[in-house]
């Protein structure tokens, strides 16, 4: 009993809010609510129009307090005695990170909104009723539902939020709210439910599998150095005082739920079967902004907690975790590349080149400080290319749905030469031929870890990439050379949005590819992560 | 040890009365039975049928289970906030009655999407 | 009674739970081994905040028993969903399943 303190006793300070720093994700998940209160109170029939208007001004206006914070890094919570509260970190690298998670999020959220390809979206109406029976054919004639936008939304401020978390506890927090989002809408697709569902399942019991390490990895931290903040981890390393066992297994079950998310391998066996259940759409969501949340994770935890930043010429824990992430990248981008040589599924094939991206991500992750702003340089070129190419996906179709199957594909190019031109500009990229943005990235994060002295890296990286050109040409040949399959799958003219999404990926694509200088310009300008 | 002391006479309370009712009860209460004392006591509403062996819930229960759950570990929350409530002032009034706004959202989504109804 | 018992008894679940899904095939079996972890995870942070003697750890397991009911819902609504598609109690009897 003689514990209890007393409530009078305690002297709680209050932290200073800097709200302008917090508008960015306060609008994303103010308007995710606001999506939900929409569902609950208007008309089925009006909620579509508002759900997309208010989405996509939610996002613009987000990217417009992004902009407004540029060149200020500071924590978005300061104490009056100048101790840190590091929850919430606004510089430079998390703002651009930012910026590209929304910038994509709106090309993410006009392919989910499309619904002029196919009758009623992309999208179940509702999910409830179980899959091939009378009652799931009878609401086939229902317009998708609509509750994808908040979703979406609350998807898209926890991938931003887990960029900017300075602690590992809001890391794990954004984690599980843009995680949870995810899954449910991974089994939402109109099309192909059981599929769906499978994935959604999939995706669910590994990604919580990988956040119970996570979070495991966040308690043995927490025991390491008595506080989850990443710079407080950074200042007990350099202390050196307590056990190394506890750090290097914490950090260990850290990195499996931080690769997990990034698609590395060996914790890569769910994104195939996710990526080929999930609704094109959502795909696309998650090859362009996952990816970027989860190696932007990445990146500010190894940079700010376990690099040296904080304090350059002291001791670094980055001899220890390097060979290993070492090789979990040379497998990453080797077994990523091989398989998708084998792949007959287009969108089987693009998870599988995911996968060998996530490795060449990982290159950038490994020289640290010296990759970074290449590695910010990546994530863009490639997000904006992958959700150009699952757009086109989304175009593909016959009877049944979408045709992904590459047999299918064959010779599409005598009827839609247009069609065929995007994707074989995409395809390009993808394989890194130059004077596209494909080539920009690889080239950019490659010379700058062979700065950082990743020579065997790099060459491993060339190598794979050969590798990977393989299966984006063999699609350019098939679309191009071969003779069309009978019942020939047509190429749907896209809608407003659809189109959109694809012009702005190829615009992105070719003007990263012509003129990368100016994106380079921008991600050297942002500077590092704020470590001190 | 003596802190201890009080929950183990906590304990032996609440095993003598849970004895005491149920004996007495069964040497004192009338025994009359009828149809609708014979049936699983299920907080009012009418006894799910079941098969043999176990069989298949109406999915209902589930639905009211989940949301109970969520709900319920929501208010986790307010346990910390209530301990110091006097140190934190108006900053944590305020704060609270955001959080509590959000979950009021999910409430409202439920009870206007007919979550809430039991048919 | 030394707190390093709570860790090594922490491990163990842990243990046990990631084994659990590695080795059992029905969902709600997994899942429910999830649970234990995320569990695990929170018997570990209490543990160090009591070693710390900072009240940080036992918030936190807060944040981690929220998680872990919004991850039940979730969890439980998509398995609920594959259930009533197949007509079976089973996930072994779903033949596209291949972890």
């Amino acid at each position: 009993m003689t514990t209890m303190v007393s409530a009078d006793t305690l002297d709680i300070s209050f932290p200073e809010v800097d709200y302008l720093a917090l508008a960015p994700l306060l609008i994303v998940f103010g308007a995710a609510c606001v999506g939900i209160l929409l569902e609950a109170f208007l008309p089925r029939t009006r909620r579509y129009s508002a759900q997309l208007v208010l989405s996509v001004v939610g996002l613009v206006a987000a990217l417009v307090t992004i902009v407004m914070n540029v060149g200020e890094d500071r924590p978005a919570f300061a104490m009056s005695d100048g101790s840190r509260v590091d929850a919430i970190v606004i510089d430079g690298p998390g703002l651009f990170l930012m910026g590209a998670i929304v910038a994509m999020g709106v090309i993410a959220v006009l392919l989910i909104a499309e619904r002029r390809v196919s009758a009623g979206g992309a999208f179940v109406a509702h999910a409830a009723v179980a899959a091939d029976s009378k009652a799931d054919a009878a609401q086939a004639r229902h317009p998708g539902a609509t509750e994808v936008f908040p979703l979406t939304m609350f998807a898209i401020g926890g991938m931003m939020l887990f960029c900017v978390a300075g602690d590992l506890l809001t890391m794990f927090i954004a984690l599980e709210a843009f995680s949870l989002p995810l899954y449910l809408l991974c089994g939402l697709a109109r099309r192909r439910r059981l599929l769906s569902q499978e994935a959604a399942m999939k995706y669910f019991l590994l990604g919580a599998f990988a956040s119970a390490f996570f979070i495991y990895g966040v308690a043995l931290l927490y025991g390491y150095a008595g506080s989850v903040q990443l710079v407080d981890i950074n200042a007990a390393i350099a202390a050196s005082g307590n056990s190394q066992v506890l750090l290097l297994s914490g950090l260990a079950m850290l990195a499996v739920g931080l690769l997990f998310k990034a698609a590395a391998v060996p914790f890569h066996v769910w994104t195939p079967d996710v990526y080929t259940g999930a609704p094109t759409p959502v795909t696309a969501l998650m090859a362009a902004c996952t990816k970027v949340a989860a190696i932007g994770g990445l990146l500010r935890v190894f940079n700010v907690a376990f690099g040296n930043s904080g304090n350059p010429g002291g001791p670094s824990l980055a001899w220890d975790w390097r060979p290993i992430l070492i090789a979990i990248a040379i497998a990453t981008m080797v077994i990523g590349a091989i398989l998708a040589v084998t792949q007959t599924d287009i969108k089987r094939l693009l998870a599988y080149s995911s996968i060998a991206n996530a490795g060449y991500l990982l290159v950038g992750v490994i020289a640290l400080g010296q990759a970074l702003g290449a590695t910010l340089f990546y994530l863009v070129a490639y997000g904006f290319t992958v959700l150009a190419a699952f757009a086109v996906v989304t175009l593909v179709r016959d009877s049944q749905g979408e045709a992904t199957h590459l047999s299918r594909w064959a010779g599409l190019a005598k009827r839609s030469p247009r069609f065929a031109v995007i994707f074989t500009l995409l395809m390009l990229a993808f394989a890194g031929i130059p004077l596209t943005s494909g080539f920009a990235a690889k080239f950019a994060v490659f010379s700058s870890a062979l700065e950082a002295g990743q020579t065997s890296l790099v060459i491993v990286g060339v190598l794979s990439s050969v590798i990977l050109a393989f299966p984006y040409l063999k699609v350019v040949v098939l679309l191009w050379l071969s003779q069309p399959v009978e019942d020939a799958p047509a190429v749907s003219m896209p809608g407003f949005m659809t189109g959109t999404a694809v012009t702005v990926g190829v615009v992105f694509t070719v003007l990263l590819g012509l003129a990368p200088q100016v994106l380079l310009n921008i991600v050297d300008g942002a500077g590092q992560f704020l470590a001190k | 040890m003596e802190l201890y002391g009080p929950i183990v006479v906590l304990f032996a309370i609440a095993l003598a009365f849970a004895i005491i009712s149920v004996v007495g009860a069964r040497l004192a209460g009338p025994r009359r039975f009828n149809r609708a004392k014979n049936e699983a006591y299920e907080c009012g509403i009418e006894p799910t049928p079941t098969g043999p062996g176990g069989g298949k819930f109406p999915i209902k229960f589930y639905l009211t289970a989940m949301l109970f759950i969520v709900f319920d570990i929501e208010i986790i929350f307010l346990y910390p906030w209530a301990v110091a409530f006097d140190s934190l002032g108006l900053f944590g009034f305020v704060e609270m009655v955001l959080f509590i706004a959000t979950v009021f959202i999910a409430y409202t989504y439920v009870w206007r999407r007919g979550g809430l109804d039991w048919d | 009674m030394t707190p390093t018992y709570y860790l090594v008894l922490a491990a163990a679940l842990f243990t046990i739970g990631a084994v659990g899904v590695l080795v059992r095939r029905n969902a709600i079996v997994v899942f429910m081994c999830v649970e234990l972890m995320l569990n695990a995870a929170n018997l570990t942070l209490v543990t160090f905040s009591r070693i710390n003697g900072t009240l940080d750890g036992q918030i936190m397991s807060f944040f981690v028993m929220v998680v872990a009911a919004a991850e039940v819902v979730i969890g439980l609504a998509i398995i609920m969903s594959i259930y009533r598609s197949r007509r079976s109690a089973s996930v072994d009897d779903a033949n596209l399943l291949k972890y």
